[in-house]
């Protein structure tokens, strides 16, 4: 492929992505043949010398691949791009300038972490950032703060703060977010309360109408008890601790075994 | 001393020849220095001939010594001492020295003629020492760089622990300068090398540095594949040893594995060297532990704060460790933003925003302890919380994540605590985590044995002695048996012969 047709396709990827309703599907068909381009150009793993100009161009392609697999829904597309900036962000960033896009970036990565519950990956990202990006940047402040109140349990914040995202993309994750929460709030109530009237629990599982919360209520096998409006959460009887034989004897026989290897 | 005479007769020498910048240097110098030098040649030497690498460690050892003592005029009179006139390593080394430096000392001594690669790798090292400690990075690098070249070419392995040392100061001096991250491809290919020839010694400082290289960078990720795709030699020694336990401790940390972190960290504060001797390793492994130990939900023990080496380092550490032992959230939060600048340099800040829910994990559980009965609104109040509704939902997860034996009354927005607690007195007696504890403690106890055994030291050859006294024994064994044998032919012989009288 040559040069000026890399340029057209990646002018009208541009165009196609910042209008107003892009169309996502020729996004992901110039997306694809950009890749095939930048392989061929051999930009796709830049190394050695390259140009810085065309170094830029194609962190923002692979950038704009990034934000159009969260609007397409694809995660493990997104993941992909991820890998593939990393190489800009880390590697190059004492020759490049500083994308505009790296923080939406990366914050929406560490989201996604925090989605699919890889709270130690989540962390070590974290640990790779600059420290005042973490305190004064608004798109990593706000995966910060989530996984901080989702660990203190202040799941009400949480929840109000899903409509504060700095990006439209933030808000794919909400949802699954949502059902993490809900996820946890449940098993939380569990062992935390003896019954509530479901028009509480609705409003602490943030439940617009009390079908939704029967429904889920279902899902857990809480019982609901109509007729006084509550919940009830039957408690499971702690078994009782049978003696761990097996165990017991191994650890015997290993110990007479060191023993005498002493003696 | 044939040496110190000789070397002090040098001094006065130069101190007569030298003008300029080195007359300082030169006046305090002690004479040992060269003769320290001189000596460490032939051990190293030796350390060669009889392929035994305790005297190279012997000479290692005494670097740190002699490293203070180093100038321009001793290694000029070393090497002169100890390469022939026309060998280029010393036209190559000397071109290192500074100018006024030269045309002094002509009395050249007598060389051993022919020099082992051993000694020419230990007078790389002094010269990068010295050049180091002199702010020539540039050419400390440049030196190391070759060196590091020739001891891939020669592949020996009276070799490994000197090539350790080059390495281990050429990331240092690269670190100085603040280019480390350049110099990853080709520590990555030394290790690679190291591995193959199973080069203990220079693996275990290869892998450390590739550890520190990639956390001062914050590469966490490419840390703990490291990690993960190497084995780290049990050969090495308790130094190194330490250092790793360090950076493994601090990778688990980070990836919320406190436990791993925490033995790790423990391990190498044991493995440690003496407080005096070291004290940054030993502050700078103890805030982490500490932090770490706060994050398991345990509180450090006082008198670590009380330890001469880290009452000063340790006071920012002491007032968070204070906030979380009290559940104070605002003491937490002041303690914090106060020595943020402390905590960023230490690489523990992050860390210690993790703790902001133990510090209310323990005011919930402090709460539960003290109340049988309390409203929401307290807890809300008493814990610096934002609203009540949080305050139930925190209340909750402490009930869930069985922090307390807790009920929340939602009609009359209360928290229940539990009056019996089946955790109490003789409650943990009925489970099994008393047997779990002592199953753990026993197999300390026993590894503890068991390496202590594995590390001792049996002098080479000492059981040849044993077999020659037993050789010897069963010899005079054999001849007391011929004797008594011959003895009793004897007095058969004798016997008939008696009986003729």
């Amino acid at each position: 492929m040559a040069p000026h047709e890399l340029a057209t396709l990646y002018a009208q990827l541009k165009t196609e992505f910042s209008a107003v309703n892009p169309d996502l599907q020729k996004c992901g068909q110039l997306l694809s043949k950009l890749k095939v381009g930048l392989v061929q150009a051999g930009l796709f793993l830049p190394q050695g010398d390259t140009n810085l100009d065309d170094l830029i161009i194609t962190r923002e392609i692979l950038e704009i691949g990034a934000f159009w697999s969260i609007r397409a829904k694809d995660v493990p597309s997104f993941d992909r791009y991820f890998s593939q900036l990393q190489t800009f962000y880390n590697d190059f960033s004492s020759i490049l300038p500083p994308s505009p896009r790296q923080y939406p970036v990366q914050g929406l990565n560490l989201i996604r972490l925090l989605t699919q519950n890889r709270i130690a990956d989540f962390h070590t990202t974290l640990e790779s950032l600059p420290p005042d990006a973490l305190s004064s940047n608004p798109f990593i402040i706000h995966p910060v703060n989530l996984e901080r109140w989702l660990m203190e349990g202040s799941y009400s914040k949480v929840w109000s703060a899903r409509e504060e995202a700095p990006a439209e993309e933030y808000k794919f994750f909400v949802d699954s977010l949502m059902g993490t929460i809900r996820n946890e709030i449940a098993s939380c109530e569990e062992t935390a309360y003896d019954s509530l009237p479901v028009s509480e629990a609705a409003a602490l599982l943030f439940f617009k109408s009390s079908n939704d919360l029967i429904q889920f209520a279902h899902q857990r096998a809480w019982q609901v008890d109509l007729l006084n409006q509550t919940v009830l959460f039957v408690r499971k009887d702690e078994e009782k601790v049978a003696i761990p034989k097996q165990k017991m004897i191994v650890a015997a026989l290993e110990y007479a075994k060191e023993l005498e290897q002493i003696v | 001393m044939d040496h110190s005479t000789s070397s002090s007769r040098r001094a006065s020498g130069d101190d007569l020849g030298v003008q300029g910048p080195d007359k300082t240097i030169v006046a305090p110098l002690p004479p040992s220095a060269l003769t320290d030098i001189k000596n460490n040649v032939q051990l190293i030497e030796r350390a060669v001939s009889t392929l035994e690498p305790r005297f190279t460690h012997r000479v290692l050892r005494s670097l740190t010594t002699l490293r203070k003592r180093l100038d321009a005029t001793v290694l000029k009179d070393a090497l002169e001492a100890a390469y022939p006139k026309d060998s280029p390593t010393r036209a190559a080394l000397a071109a290192y020295l500074p100018t006024a430096a030269e045309g002094v000392g002509m009395d050249v001594d007598a060389s051993s003629g022919l020099t082992s690669p051993e000694v020419d790798t230990y007078f790389c090292l002094l010269f990068i020492l010295y050049l180091i400690d002199n702010k020539s990075l540039g050419n400390a690098i440049e030196i190391a760089h070759q060196t590091a070249e020739k001891i891939h070419t020669w592949n020996r392995r009276t070799l490994d622990s000197l090539a350790s040392k080059i390495y281990f100061y050429l990331s240092r001096a690269h670190e100085i300068q603040g280019d480390a991250s350049g110099i990853r491809p080709l520590l990555l290919a030394a290790q690679r090398t190291a591995s193959l020839r199973q080069d203990d010694d220079s693996q275990a400082v290869l892998i450390n540095l590739l550890l520190s290289n990639y956390l001062s960078y914050s590469l966490y990720s490419q840390a703990d594949k490291l990690v993960s795709k190497t084995t780290f030699p049990t050969s090495a020694g308790n130094p190194q040893l330490a250092r790793y336990l360090y950076y493994l401790g601090r990778i688990r940390a980070v990836q919320l594995s406190y436990t791993d972190a925490h033995t790790h960290l423990q391990q190498a504060i044991r493995r440690a060297p003496n407080a005096k001797l070291a004290p940054g390793f030993f502050q700078t492994v103890h805030k982490l532990f500490i932090v770490v130990e706060l994050l398991m939900g345990d509180i450090p023990d006082r008198g670590l704060f009380r330890h001469p080496v880290l009452r000063k380092a340790l006071v920012p550490y002491l007032r968070i460790v204070q906030a979380v032992r009290t559940g104070d959230l605002s003491q937490f939060q002041s303690a914090l933003s106060s020595h943020v600048v402390q905590f960023t340099q230490d690489q523990t800040y992050k860390l210690i925003l993790r703790l902001r829910h133990n510090v209310i994990k323990t005011g919930v559980r402090s709460l539960s302890l003290a109340y049988s009965l309390i409203s929401l609104r307290d807890i809300c109040v008493k814990l610096h919380l934002d609203s009540e509704e949080d305050a139930e939902y925190i209340v909750g997860k402490a009930v869930r994540d069985g922090v307390i034996e807790a009920r929340v009354d939602h009609a009359n927005g209360w928290m229940l605590s539990h009056v019996h607690r089946p955790e109490g007195a003789e409650g943990i007696y009925a489970t099994s985590e008393p047997r779990e504890v002592f199953t753990k403690r026993i197999g300390f106890c026993l590894d503890l044995h068991n390496e202590s055994v594995k590390a001792m030291r049996y002098p080479l050859n000492a059981h040849r002695k044993e077999l020659a006294n037993a050789e010897a024994a069963r010899e005079r064994e054999k001849e007391l048996a011929k004797e008594i044998v011959d003895g009793d032919l004897d007095d058969d012989g004798d016997g008939p012969g008696m009986s003729d009288f």
